[in-house]
């Protein structure tokens, strides 16, 4: 059953990559897009009697391809995150951002947008970089601050970082005040978008996501016995301090690398870890590479229809993921009645 | 089997209130304790120290001699399992799913539950009573088959200990008795040692034969159950007066907070009133009357008899009659003395024999003084009289001679509530 979910997710993956290269402003076809794709290949035989204008070729595997990609891995990052924050905080409400990633990400691509930065390193430019230090440090500094003796309670944990994102939230309100002529640019980061992906954003991108990924899946197990209660994970012999700081830097990871490529996009995180708990039971083996499939290939759809909604110019992403999120949550929501799988009680 | 665990010097503070100050008690291996001790005496705090929840500030704890610090999480989990008074379980895992976490402390990382796993888990399902409860969510269940697959899941940890605390807190009596039975099983069986925190002391006599009395973070006793369950040490603990007793059926040493009398509550304002006693029919009236602030003395009773307990506990005067033996004239004069010093006397329902019929005499003959008599509950007398009916007929004398007759023992209450009138007045 579980096998068969999986593989099912799996192709929905596939099958929302290829729509999403075929459909654009400029229409390809897609049969053009599979031979550019097929010869694209390595080791791959030119097939015979193909020809197929270079701009197609340009446009869909310098534009729709790395876009699809980069869309893929901020929507399971995204989604994983999600859950692992839901499942360490025993909160259905917690998302990516709960703990304040995102505000330090926006304060510091605010800063370096303010500051017009020009340094680039390896080829990420400041806005990215100082996302993703900007939200490194936050998380950083709330585990410190909720640190009592030698544990850092979860509860603490989430009330540091909820105060924490305000403060920070409200210098980024503060600089976008005096944003002048940059205000458009700060506004659009802000609402998120994968407009202008790029290769090498995807080469970056994809690394920290899986590194993130392997590092919060090997500890599916104890977020399992987490999900008990601390007590009583600790009880079961799970050493909970060491677990609950790898857990929070694999997350982090995935976070701070999808909010420095694309921005803040909501609702992909919190909806997608709920849908599958819904349909699958709240087993984080299970769960967490669920919802990474299905967080990628939300992501992956919704950015496709922000791009082809009102062509040639794009909506931001953010904006259809919650038109779209929401709804359907609500929708599983009443056909479930009751939210027992988590904390709704009987 | 089972594992010796040596509690040297404890300390623990919440703020700067010590909780746990210097506690020590060694618990051999397989042995079966139950930590008394009122809210605040530290039983939960220790058992939290000892499941590594908590770290005292001072102190040892040694598990088989070695420090439970020294323990790796997991290797402590293989020793010790813990069955809190609650678990949070709102989420859709199956009874299976929890019971299998159990296994986690033997699991390497990439090594998956296998065929031993679930033949272990089978198996404490089976012995839990909960294998028809394997697919059902957690969240579904009652708070007794909750704390069952709990139970379960300590059992599947394959533990030398097992750590109860306030097991039974929230379950109903049929549940409470299963729980503490099962905990004594696992350590009959297993040899398992069974240290449980138990806030129901009539209930932990039942499973347990060896008990910790704790107070103010320090342990008061420690022993067998007559060492431990005293109304002195109850009294020091737990700062209420305690009767003991022994169960009627099976004879357990039993507690019972019994409401004490302070000079301040009106006693000794209300009238002399003795009261005829043998039996434990005649225990409600005696309740009542000193709760009205009668003085009571108390008539010819056997040693055992618990109007005989009665008296002693509030310190009455009574006449005490050694067992199976009759009324002597020594007892009858000294009888008729404390008659003659009451204002009223009444019989309660109490049964009659030849062995006390001579009281009844003896009431005639101060009946007929003018004493007031009041007898409780008249019908019925055949089915209470063992004298072939000469009881029947010496209290119909009695009415006969003015005594008063009243359906229960309520209608005294309005006849002696010396401090119900006081209330009412002010």
């Amino acid at each position: 059953m579980k096998p068969l979910f999986i593989a099912g997710l799996a192709l929905l993956l596939l099958f929302t990559m290829t729509i999403a290269m075929v459909l654009g402003a400029v229409s390809i076809g897609w049969k053009n897009v599979l031979t550019i794709l097929y010869d694209a290949l390595p080791f791959s035989q030119p097939i015979p009697g193909a020809v197929i204008a270079p701009v197609y070729q340009d446009i869909l595997l310098q534009i729709r391809v790395p876009r699809v990609l980069l869309s893929a891995a901020v929507g399971s990052s995204l989604a994983v995150a999600g859950a692992v924050f839901q499942g360490l905080f025993r909160n259905p409400m917690a998302d990516p951002y709960v703990i304040g990633i995102s505000s330090g990400a926006a304060l510091g691509a605010v800063i370096a947008m303010l500051g017009g930065f020009r340094l680039a390193v390896g080829g990420f430019g400041a806005i990215p970089l100082f996302a993703f230090l900007g939200g490194i440090v936050t998380i950083m500094l709330v585990y410190s601050m909720a640190r009592v003796g030698r544990a850092v309670p979860v509860m603490t944990l989430l009330l540091a970082g909820i105060a924490i994102s305000a403060f920070l939230s409200a210098l980024v309100s503060l600089l976008t005040y005096f944003a002048g002529e940059r205000l458009h640019q700060v506004i659009f980061w802000l609402m998120g978008g994968l407009g202008g992906a790029t290769w090498r954003q995807v080469k970056i991108m994809i690394p920290y996501a899986l590194v993130g990924y392997i590092c919060v899946s090997l500890f599916s197990r104890e977020l399992n016995a987490l999900l008990l209660g601390e007590e009583t994970a600790k009880h079961l012999g799970v050493d909970t301090e060491k677990v609950k700081k790898i857990l929070m830097i694999g997350a982090s990871l995935l976070v701070a690398a999808a909010v420095s490529t694309s921005g803040i996009i909501g609702f992909v995180g919190l909806v997608v870890p709920h849908f599958i708990r819904l349909v699958a039971g709240p087993d984080h083996r299970f769960l967490l590479p669920a919802s990474a499939l299905l967080g990628g290939s939300l992501l992956i759809a919704t950015d496709t229809l922000a791009r082809v909604i009102i062509a040639p110019s794009e909506l931001p992403v953010g904006i259809i993921t919650a038109l779209i999120g929401a709804p359907m949550f609500i929708y599983l929501l009443k056909k479930r009645k009751k939210l027992r799988y988590f904390g709704g009680g009987g | 089997m089972g594992l010796e665990i040596d509690v040297h010097g404890l300390k623990l503070s919440y703020d700067t209130q010590p909780v746990l100050d210097g506690t020590e008690f060694k618990v051999e291996r397989g042995e079966l304790v139950a930590l008394l001790g009122a809210n605040g005496a530290g039983k939960s705090t220790l058992l939290r120290c000892i499941s590594r929840i908590l770290q005292p500030t001072g102190g040892h704890i040694l598990l088989n001699g070695r420090e439970l610090q020294q323990f790796g999480s997991r290797e402590a989990a293989r020793l010790m399992a813990v069955v809190p008074q609650e678990t949070a379980a709102d989420f859709d895992f199956t009874v299976e799913d929890i019971i299998m976490m159990g296994r986690y402390p033997y699991l390497g990382r990439f090594q998956k539950e296998g065929q031993t796993d679930q033949e272990i888990v089978r198996r404490s399902m089976e012995m839990t009573g909960v294998s028809h409860l394997a697919e059902r969510s957690i969240a579904t269940l009652s708070g007794g088959e909750k704390q069952r697959v709990i139970i379960a899941r300590a059992v599947c940890q394959q533990p030398e200990v097992l750590l109860l605390d306030e097991p039974t807190a929230n379950l109903d009596i049929g549940y409470q008795s299963m729980l503490l039975e099962l905990a004594a099983r696992l350590n009959r069986e297993h040899g398992v040692t069974v240290i449980a925190a138990i806030h129901d002391i009539n209930l932990a006599v039942h499973h347990f034969n060896r008990f910790i009395l704790l107070s103010g973070g320090r342990v008061l006793v420690a022993g067998r159950a007559e060492e431990v369950i005293t109304a002195e040490n109850i009294q020091k603990s737990y700062g209420v007066p305690a009767s003991t007793y022994r169960h009627p059926l099976n004879g357990v040493l039993q507690v019972s907070v019994v409401r004490g009398r302070s000079p301040s509550d009106g006693l000794n304002e209300g009238p002399p009133v003795h009261v005829i006693c043998g039996g434990e029919e005649a225990l409600p009236v005696l309740e009542m009357l000193i709760q009205a602030g009668s003085r009571l003395s108390i008539g010819p009773v056997s040693a055992q008899d618990s109007g005989c307990r009665f008296a002693h506990f509030h310190s009455l005067p009574v006449i005490v009659v050694p067992p199976f033996t009759n009324m002597n004239g020594a007892h009858k004069r000294e009888h008729m003395e404390m008659l003659q010093q009451a204002e009223y006397v009444i019989i309660p329902p109490i049964q009659f024999g030849e062995g006390n019929l001579p009281i009844l005499e003896t009431v005639e003959m101060i009946l007929e003084e003018g004493k007031a008599v009041y007898i409780i509950g008249l019908a019925g007398i055949e089915t209470r009289d063992y004298s072939g009916g000469k009881a029947a007929e010496a209290l119909q004398r009695l009415v006969e001679h003015g005594a008063m007759v009243l359906e229960s023992a309520e209608g005294l209450a309005s006849l002696f509530c010396v401090r119900g009138e006081k209330e009412n007045g002010a």
